[in-house]
């Protein structure tokens, strides 16, 4: 049930679509920060702010070479937040197969019931 | 209200018990202390269900000596095919979370659709579609 401090960035940063885009293009490789921007309608300015929540979500990171700064995508916090969702799926599903369990022996109970009784009420 | 819109986890079991059944099992405290929110090596030591519209609950499942409150109150009772109720375990975080089932019947059981919203921070954006999209998606292509 807890989400961590990491876990609630990485969620923060994933939760825009202009940022979803941009990791979108980082996952199929490098990029310049203007390639990332070209795609939007929106100003190089506004495309860097959300380029720094990506790294400071540790999402993105950030390389120079020489005057160029290149962008590149890390997936370890996402497979973090991928988990955490898929602990949380389990939890449900685990506690409905056990519902599911307890009404079945209820069932079973009364089945039995019946035989003892030689009843067949419902 | 778009539930599904804030929705983050969505759950979908088939039961060959009726509706009905299924949907008391969740508001008698005697059958929900067994399943909802028992831990195998935990043990429930208290369950206070007040059915009713505004009514609160509190599950207390004792772990290591550690005694764990579920707290909550209902929000719809709709017998036997809606409820929703708020749900935190203050122990570990405040947030209050929200849970809605919906029960169909379907021959002589149902099937239960479960959605726990909230579970993240509430992020206008956050749909479960774009979650489930981003997260396969990118993963896929690592």
């Amino acid at each position: 049930m807890i989400a961590g401090p990491d876990l609630d960035s990485t969620l923060v940063a994933l939760a825009d679509p202009t940022r979803r885009a941009i990791l979108r293009r980082l996952s199929r490789g490098e990029a310049r920060v203007t390639e990332l921007a070209a795609p939007f309608a929106m100003s190089l300015n506004a495309v860097s702010k959300h380029i720094r929540m990506l790294e400071r979500a540790k999402l993105v990171r950030r390389r120079r070479l020489g005057r160029e700064h290149l962008l590149s995508f890390e997936p370890a916090p996402l497979n973090a937040a991928a988990a955490w969702i898929e602990e949380q799926r389990t939890l449900w599903t685990a506690r409905l197969d056990a519902l599911d369990e307890l009404l079945l022996a209820e069932d079973l109970a009364a089945a039995r019931n019946d035989e003892k009784e030689g009843s067949s009420v419902d | 209200m778009t539930d599904e819109n804030r929705a983050t986890i969505r759950v979908t079991r088939r039961f060959s018990a009726s509706a009905e059944r299924v949907f008391d099992a969740w508001l008698d405290p005697k059958t929900a202390g067994v399943w909802l929110f028992a831990t195998p090596t935990g043990q429930m030591v208290r369950v206070e269900i007040e059915a009713r519209v505004g009514g609160a609950f509190c599950f207390t499942d004792r772990r290591d000596g550690e005694d764990i409150d579920h707290v909550g109150h209902y929000e719809v009772i709709e017998h036997p095919r809606r409820l929703v109720f708020t749900f935190a375990v203050p122990k570990f975080s405040a947030v209050a979370t929200r849970v809605s089932i919906e029960i169909t019947a379907t021959g002589t059981g149902c099937e239960l659709t479960l959605i726990h919203e909230g579970v993240l921070p509430d992020y206008a954006e956050g749909t479960v579609s774009g979650w489930t999209m981003i997260l396969e998606g990118l993963t896929a292509t690592l």
